[in-house]
C-alpha cells in the first residue's frame, strides 16, 4: 500500500515538473503570429475590395483576397461555414433534424400512453 | 389570495409577451436575412425566432398557442428546408465546380444583401429549416410535459 502511494506521489511529480518546463518553454519561445493588432477593421468592412493589405502580418492579406477572389464573400466566417465547409454545416442541421424527429417519435410515443392511462 | 396572486402575474407576463413578441420575431428575422453579411447567421436568427412560440406560450398557454401555430406545418417545412439546402449545395457540382461552393454571385455589388451568391440563400435555408424545426421542438415539449396549468386554470374558472 505505502510503495503504491509513493509511485503515486512520484509520478504527480514528474507530471507536474515536465507541465512546468513546458510551460517556461512555451513562454521563452513563443512564437509571434499574426494578433490583428495592424488591421483596420471598420475600413475592411466599409471597402473590402479596395483595402490595403499589404501593410499587415500576411494572414489578413490571404484571408481578405482569397475569400474575395474564389468565393466573393464579404463575410469570411460565412464564406468558411456555407463554402469551405458546406459538409459540416449540412451534418449539422441534419442532426438537427435527426434528433428532432427522434424526439417526436419518443414523446408522441409517451403521450399516447399518458392519454391511455387517463382514459382508463 | 392565492388566486388573485396569479391572475396579477398571468396579466404582467401577458403584457410582457405581448411586448416583446413583435420585437423578438422582427429582430430574428432580420438576423437571419442579413446572416451572411453580419454577425449572426442562419441558426442563430432561426433560433430567435423561434422563440416566440415559448413567448406565446408564456402569456397565453399551450392551447392558444398550439391553436395559433400549426405543427403539421412546421414539421414538413424543416425538411423543406433541408432539401432546400441540398439544392443550392447541388449547383456548384451542376455549373461545374465543387459542392457548396458559391455561384451566382453576379448579383450586384459587393457588399449588398444579395450579393453574396449561393452562400446567402444557403444561409436563409438554414434558418428557415432552424425556425420550424426548433420552434416544432419547442411545441412538442410543452405540449408532452406542461399543458395541464391551462386546463387547471379553466376548470377553476368554470367551478367559480
Amino acid at each position: 500500500m505505502k510503495a503504491k502511494r509513493i509511485v503515486t506521489f512520484v509520478a504527480l511529480a514528474v507530471i507536474l515538473a515536465a507541465g512546468l518546463y513546458a510551460m517556461i518553454y512555451a513562454f521563452a519561445s513563443i512564437p509571434v503570429t499574426y494578433d490583428g493588432s495592424d488591421t483596420d477593421v471598420t475600413a475592411l468592412y466599409a471597402d473590402p475590395s479596395s483595402y490595403d493589405v499589404s501593410d499587415p502580418d500576411g494572414v489578413a492579406d490571404i484571408i481578405v483576397n482569397t475569400n474575395l477572389e474564389t468565393t466573393h464573400a464579404v463575410n469570411s466566417v460565412a464564406s468558411v461555414v456555407f463554402d469551405y465547409r458546406g459538409y459540416d454545416t449540412m451534418g449539422e442541421s441534419f442532426i438537427l433534424l435527426t434528433a428532432i424527429s427522434g424526439s417526436f417519435v419518443i414523446l408522441r410515443i409517451n403521450k399516447n400512453k399518458k392519454e391511455e392511462d387517463d382514459d382508463e | 389570495m392565492s388566486k388573485k396572486h396569479r391572475k396579477v402575474k398571468n396579466v404582467v407576463v401577458k403584457c410582457a409577451a405581448d411586448m416583446f413578441l413583435p420585437f423578438s420575431t422582427t429582430f430574428g428575422l432580420c438576423v437571419i436575412l442579413f446572416g451572411s453579411m453580419s454577425p449572426g447567421g442562419g441558426f442563430q436568427g432561426g433560433v430567435i425566432v423561434a422563440a416566440a412560440c415559448l413567448l406565446l406560450y408564456l402569456g397565453y398557454g399551450y392551447k392558444t398557442a398550439s391553436k395559433a401555430i400549426n405543427m403539421e406545418v412546421l414539421g414538413t417545412n424543416e425538411a423543406v428546408g433541408a432539401i432546400l439546402y441540398v439544392i443550392l449545395a447541388l449547383c456548384g457540382i451542376f455549373l461545374g465546380v465543387r459542392f457548396c461552393q458559391n455561384v451566382f454571385f453576379e448579383g450586384g455589388q459587393i457588399g449588398e444583401m444579395l450579393s453574396g451568391g449561393t452562400i446567402t440563400y444557403m444561409s436563409y435555408a438554414v434558418g428557415y429549416k432552424v425556425l420550424t424545426g426548433v420552434g416544432f421542438l419547442l411545441l412538442l415539449l410543452l405540449g408532452l410535459l406542461a399543458p395541464d396549468g391551462d386546463s387547471e386554470e379553466e376548470t377553476e374558472g368554470a367551478d367559480k
